[in-house]
Formats: structure tokens, sequence, C-alpha cells
């Protein structure tokens, strides 16, 4: 693994998002013309529990707060500071022997956001359901050492980031779960120890889920590995595979009482717990057409174009830029928008590899579905969508998509079926939005048949 | 600086449907290649004739139609080449024409064009021809492995495709290399020699050009054949079965697979109907079983 850079050059302003998260926008504590320092809380929520504070990653001046462009897509209102020379910041005071309530109360005061928008301390104590379980999910390829420069050194802060992770959610049970063909994690995690005893990465196969080897070991945290995922919107397959409980579709894991953390906010509490320090910084890789990609730590709110810079510009002329990965990631119409929290990498394609070839018909060839990870049969889906035949479209399913884009990678034909699925969801649930208030009233139901 | 932007995914796979076509046309060309060296020249106008006349009716009837002409992805030139390899080398000259123009303008084109047809194209004209002037279409001899040279060379008469089943080993690298389909040629050539075994048919029969040319090339066709992974397995395993019953009953298996092939291509689209995956998460009969058996055990346990 190569080391992670840092990236210390000051630059013009920084752009900071009040809302980074799923959930209320936070509001100013600012205003234009105050003097703020490094980690100083900018924004705070108004009693809303689904949402997570934001703070300035420079010292210097506020210069305006005004609806800005944002890596989603949107514009959303951001406080702009200009840094000084002189970075001063607030004091960070470690934080131990915290009680559980206190703790779920720093990591949200801590702004810590898990990389698909949900605040972190929403994942860990979600409201009226009970979790038993807390996952670190260490499978998707970018998250891998994302943000540490030694296996060693993460293996050991990933359990200890656990440990804080367990404590805050008042469980016994924590798992760890890596990529089997990760072998360098792998090793970095036999090497460690915990409790006294060398840790061991157990692979999961057939029926020998976390629970198995809770019993087996006689341990409160495990190890195990298995097949690299993808897709943000894959944990309630994650969570079938790593713990051996079902979840539905209008469920998510935590009906199961199951918490999914990403390793970058799990480096993020463990900071925030032991160093005091907020979510201010983060790891990007960068990749594609730039002179030197690597993976850097960036402030949050840098502008992407300063981050490019850092890796000594574009190759040749840029077509696309891409937040957070090919398969599913966003292209940016400006290269202004600034690093959020859910960051994980920046791609940058040129002109000549950009996806230009023309959809034709579909030939049948069964590679969507072969590829599919709900069992659905996109091309049938896509051409019913194409017609307007969308209650057809609900009879096989569409709703269960997970939106991974695997159908349209490997299409041969080239045909926009994520596409068309999206837009299908869109207007099926415009149509019957009882499908929506039906998961409401499901939730019931899913603590009833899975959990405990 | 100007930045492009659309919908994910950003990065798709290399494959199209051109470098399929244009595969499937390589992987055709070394046995069209050893039934020239064996026919000499009546081959080579067969295979010629076929490609061009099925090249020019696309182009004339995309052009009659005005749609886009799409000679360059290879189908049009696919079903050419395809078709003359399953006409006898004796064949009077016009019969490569008719039969290519019938297989692109009425196979083809008439249900719909690419991806859209109910039977192969070859096949629908192959069948036509069979019907029409039987007396040129049935080969002077019928080839099948009695030595172990016939693999490679095979003396007897035939189909242009029968001249070296060996030939046709391309297909088997498009199957690695997933251009084409696994579980139709792996349940269709295991059905045939499951069935074979069981009702003491010689083997040697079953080693024939046109057999595996079937199996290989045109059961695999994906507009033909059920999209669904079940549905594909259920398919392979028809195929098998009626060749075999057609080839059993006749000792005549190149007919037998084309037949066979033909007859289950129209039961298509009932085989997709029926193997529609269930909603993700709905256990299947054996999970259903296996989790009532150990729910018994478990309570037994605690009796």
């Amino acid at each position: 693994m190569s080391k992670i850079e840092v990236m210390d050059k000051t630059v013009e302003k920084v752009i900071i998002p009040l809302k980074q998260h799923e959930g209320a926008i936070c509001t100013p504590l600012v205003a234009k013309g105050d003097k703020v320092l490094v980690g100083q809380k900018i924004g705070d929520c108004n009693e809303s529990p689904f949402c997570a504070s934001v703070h300035s990653s420079v010292a210097g001046e506020v210069i305006s707060i005004e609806e800005v462009p944002h890596p989603n897509g949107k514009r959303v209102e951001s406080i702009i500071v200009q840094p000084d020379e002189e970075q001063r910041s607030v004091d960070f005071v470690k934080q131990d022997d915290l009680n559980p309530s206190e703790l779920i109360e720093a990591i949200k005061n801590a702004g810590i956001v898990e990389n698909y928008g949900v605040p972190t301390h929403m994942v860990l104590a979600p409201l009226n359901k009970n979790i038993d379980t807390v996952i670190i999910n260490a499978t998707s390829s970018e998250w891998i050492q994302g943000d540490y420069s030694d296996p060693g050194d993460y293996a050991s802060s990933i359990i200890s980031s656990l440990k804080i992770l367990m404590k805050a959610a008042n469980v016994s049970k924590g798992a760890i779960v890596l990529r089997n063909d990760d072998a360098e994690s792998i090793n970095a995690f036999e090497r460690t120890t915990y409790n006294g005893e060398h840790v061991h990465v157990a692979p999961l196969v057939g029926n020998r889920k976390i629970d198995y080897y809770f019993d087996d070991m006689n341990t409160d945290i495990v190890v195990v590995s298995q097949k690299p995922m993808y897709g943000k919107s894959l944990f309630n397959l994650f969570t079938e595979r790593v713990t051996g409980r079902k979840v539905s579709k209008t469920c998510d894991p935590s009906d199961v009482g199951v918490a999914i953390c990403g390793l970058k906010s799990a480096k993020a509490v463990h900071d925030a717990i032991n160093d005091g320090k907020p979510f201010y910084e983060t790891v990007i890789k960068v990749s594609g057409a730039v002179n030197t990609p690597q993976r850097i730590l960036v402030k949050i709110g840098t502008p992407i174009k300063d981050v490019i810079e850092a890796c000594e510009g574009y190759v040749g002329e840029p077509g696309k830029l891409i937040v957070n990965g090919p398969l599913t990631g966003t292209a940016q119409f400006t290269d202004e928008v600034p690093v959020t929290k859910d960051m994980i990498s920046i791609y940058v394609q040129n002109e000549e590899d950009m996806e230009t070839l023309e959809a034709i018909e579909c030939i049948h060839c069964g590679r969507c579905v072969d590829n599919c990870p709900v069992d659905l049969v996109p091309a049938r889906i896509a051409t019913l969508v194409d017609r307007g035949r969308y209650d057809e479209c609900m009879e096989l399913f569409v709703m269960n998509c997970i939106e991974c884009g695997k159908c349209s990678a490997v299409c041969p034909s080239k045909r926009h079926i994520l596409q068309l699925i999206k837009y299908a969801k869109v207007s099926l649930s415009r149509v019957y939005p009882d499908a929506v208030k039906e998961s409401d009233s499901m939730h019931s139901s899913c603590m009833m048949n899975g959990g405990q | 600086m100007r930045f492009t932007i659309s919908a994910p995914p950003h990065k798709k796979t290399g494959l199209t449907v051109k470098n399929i076509m244009w595969s499937k046309v390589f992987a055709l060309i070394p046995v069209s290649i050893i039934s020239i060296y064996f026919f000499g020249l009546p081959a080579l106008w067969i295979l010629f004739a076929s490609v061009l006349a099925a090249v020019l009716a696309e182009y004339s009837i995309q052009k009659t139609f005005d749609q886009k002409i799409t000679i360059r992805d290879g189908n049009a030139v696919l079903i050419g080449l395809m078709l003359a390899l399953i006409i006898p080398p004796e064949a009077p000259f016009w019969i490569p024409i008719v039969g290519a123009a019938f297989a692109v303008i009425i196979g083809k084109h008439a249900f719909g064009g690419l991806g859209s047809y109910l039977f192969h194209p070859v096949l629908a004209a192959w069948i036509f021809l069979m019907i029409a002037w039987s007396e040129h279409m049935t080969p002077a001899s019928f080839p099948y492995a009695d030595q172990i040279t016939d693999i490679f060379l095979e003396n007897a008469a035939g189909f242009l495709v029968e001249v070296s089943p060996i030939a046709l080993i391309g297909g088997v690298y498009l199957i690695l290399r997933r251009y084409l389909d696994w579980r139709i040629p792996l349940t269709f050539t295991f059905t045939i020699v499951l069935l074979a075994l069981i009702f003491g048919e010689n083997l040697e029969y079953l080693v024939t050009g046109v057999l595996i040319f079937g199996i290989l090339f045109i059961a695999t066709d994906p507009s033909t054949s059920p999209v669904t992974k079940q549905g594909r397995i259920y398919y392979g395993i028809l195929c098998g079965l009626l060749t075999f019953i057609y080839g059993y009953f006749s000792v005549n298996y190149g007919y037998a697979a084309l037949y066979g092939i033909f007859l289950a291509n129209c039961v298509t689209a009932f085989l997709e109907r029926i193997t529609f995956p269930k909603e993700y998460g709905t256990p299947s009969i054996f999970e259903k079983s296996y989790i009532t058996l150990k729910e018994k055990i478990s309570n037994r346990g605690i009796k």
C-alpha cells in the first residue's frame, strides 16, 4: 500500500456545506466577518436527532454564507472561509471514561457521518430500535486501509475503534469484516492481539456466520473475511451474509439489531474520542487522469480543484470528474465543489475514456441477469420501462433494485438499464406512495421475525 | 474548464455486440477454410455467395425501411456464414443466395431485427430450403466418427461444417471467454450423452460437425434462448431431449440437432416466463426444508 500524502498547502478559500449528511440542515453558528479556528463548530443541529454538526477545517475569516454547488449536484448553503497565514486550532480535549449516552453525544458533536450519508450516532443508536451487534465493514475496495499507511497500525486502531463503537452502542458483540482476497489486511489482523490473545481471521463460509464464531472463540470481537462487496445500498445483503439474519427490502439492518459502520467513520470516532478531534479532515483516493494518483489527507471543504492541483494537475484535458467511484458515483459539472464528509474518491476521465457508445437493441444475452446481486431480470425490466409499462415492472420486483449499476456496466448493447430502472422507481413511488408508507408499518414486523 | 455530466455507471465493459458477432465469425473461420480445402471451389462459392447475399439483403431491407444500416455489427455476416456451413457442397449455385436472403429478410427482419427474432434465422432458412428443395439440400452421405481421424478430417461428404468437428473448438474458447453462455452447451451435451448411454445409442453417431455446431453456435444464440439462468438450463435440456428423440429414430444427429433446436426455440418464451426469478430473499424449496428440519432438530434437543 502506498503511503498517504498530506495536503498542507493553504488554499484560497474553503467551502464548508452545512449539510453533508442525510437529514436536517445545520444552522450556522457564525456570521460573515467572524474569525474561526481549526475544529471550531460552525454549524449545529436544531434539536433534530437526524443531523450531524459541521466544523471548520481551517482557521480564518468567514467571507460569506451562501448557496454554492455541492458534489451531489445541488446547491447547498455553505460557509466560505478564507484561511489565515497562521493556523490556530481549538484545544482538543481527550474524552475518556464516557458512558454510552455521553459517547453518542460526543460522536454527534464531532459531526461523524457514514460514507453513505447517515450520521454515525443514528446508526449506533437508532430511534426505538435495539442494536446487539456492531459490524465494521472493511470489504469495499475504497476503504481498505484507506486512512492508514501501515497495516499493523490499521489493524490495532480498527480494533480499538470497534471497542469504542460497541461501548457507544452499548452492545457486547462486535465484528470486523475484511475481504478474503486482501491478504495484507488479513495478515495485519492476525499479527495483532486482543485481550492478550492473537486475533484469528475466520472465513465466513456456509452456515458459519459471526454468531457461530462468537460462541466458538468465546470472545466479544471477531474478525471475519468474505467476498468483496460494493455499493452503498447493499447493507441488507451484507447483513444477511455476515450475520445470517434476513433483512427484507423495506427494513434495514438496524431492524435485526445490526449496526454497520464504515472504516472512515470508525477512524473518525477513534480520533474524536481519543484525541478530541472533530471530523474535519479525511483521506481521499485520487485516481484516473491526474499526474500523481495518490491517497491524500485533505481538509473537508477544500475545493476539488485544489486537491487535483495537489496531485500535480490533470493529464491532458479532463472530460469527466467523478466523485465516489466510476460505477455509482456522481459526475461533477464543476471542479469548484468542496470535499465533503461522505467523499471517498475522485476519479478523472479523459475525453477519450468516456463512454460514448450509443445504445442498441437488447440481444437477450442475459449478462445483466447473471450479474444482478438481487436476482432481477434487468433486461426485461428496462424494456418494459421503455414502453411505460411500470406496473409490470413492479411485478418483476423493480423496487428491490439496489442501483449498483452492474447491469449497465456489463451490457454489450450499452443500454442505459440503470437509468431506466431508476426512472421506473421514481414513477412508481409517485403513483403508489403507499409503497413508501408501507415500509413504516412494516418495521414492527421486521423486528418480530428478525433479530434475536 | 468544461466537464461532461452523465448518469452512472461511468465505466462500462469493453465488450460490445459487435465484438461478440465478429468473434463468432472468427471462431468459424478454421472450419470454413478446411471445408474449402476439402470440397474445393463449390464450398468457396457457397461461403462467398451466402455471406454476400446476407449482407446485401440486410443493406437493402434497412435502406428500404429507412433504418440505420447495421452491417458493421457483423450479424448479417454471421448469419450468412452459419447458413453456408449447413449447406451441402453439391447444392446448386443459387441455393445459398436464396437461403441467406430468406434468413435475413424473413428470419431476422420480419420478426423485428436483431434481438427480436423468435426462431434462429439460420435454422428458419435451413428448414425453408429443406422443405422447398430437399433434393438439392440432401448431402451425398451422412458422416459420423467411426474412426479417430474423423474428428480431425471427415472423409464422408455432408454439410460444409462436417469436414472437421475439431475445427469448431473456437466455440469452446468463446465459452471460456464468456462470449457465449456456458449453461446451454453444458446441459445440452450432458442430456444427449446421458440419453445415448441409457438407450444404448452408438456414441460415434453423436460426433458430427453439425451437432457440435448446433450445440456451440446455434443453441447459444442469445435472442432465441431464455434470458433467465434457470431458463437456459431447461432450454439446454430440452434441446438435448428433442435432438435425441429425432436422432434416435432417424440415426441422423445432424438433422436432429437442427430440428431439435428449432423446436426448442418455440418454447423459449414459455421457459423464460416460468423461470422468472422469485423475489430476492425468498427462500427456495431446498432452503425452506432445511430450515424446518433444523427447527425440528433443535426443538427435539430442548425436549
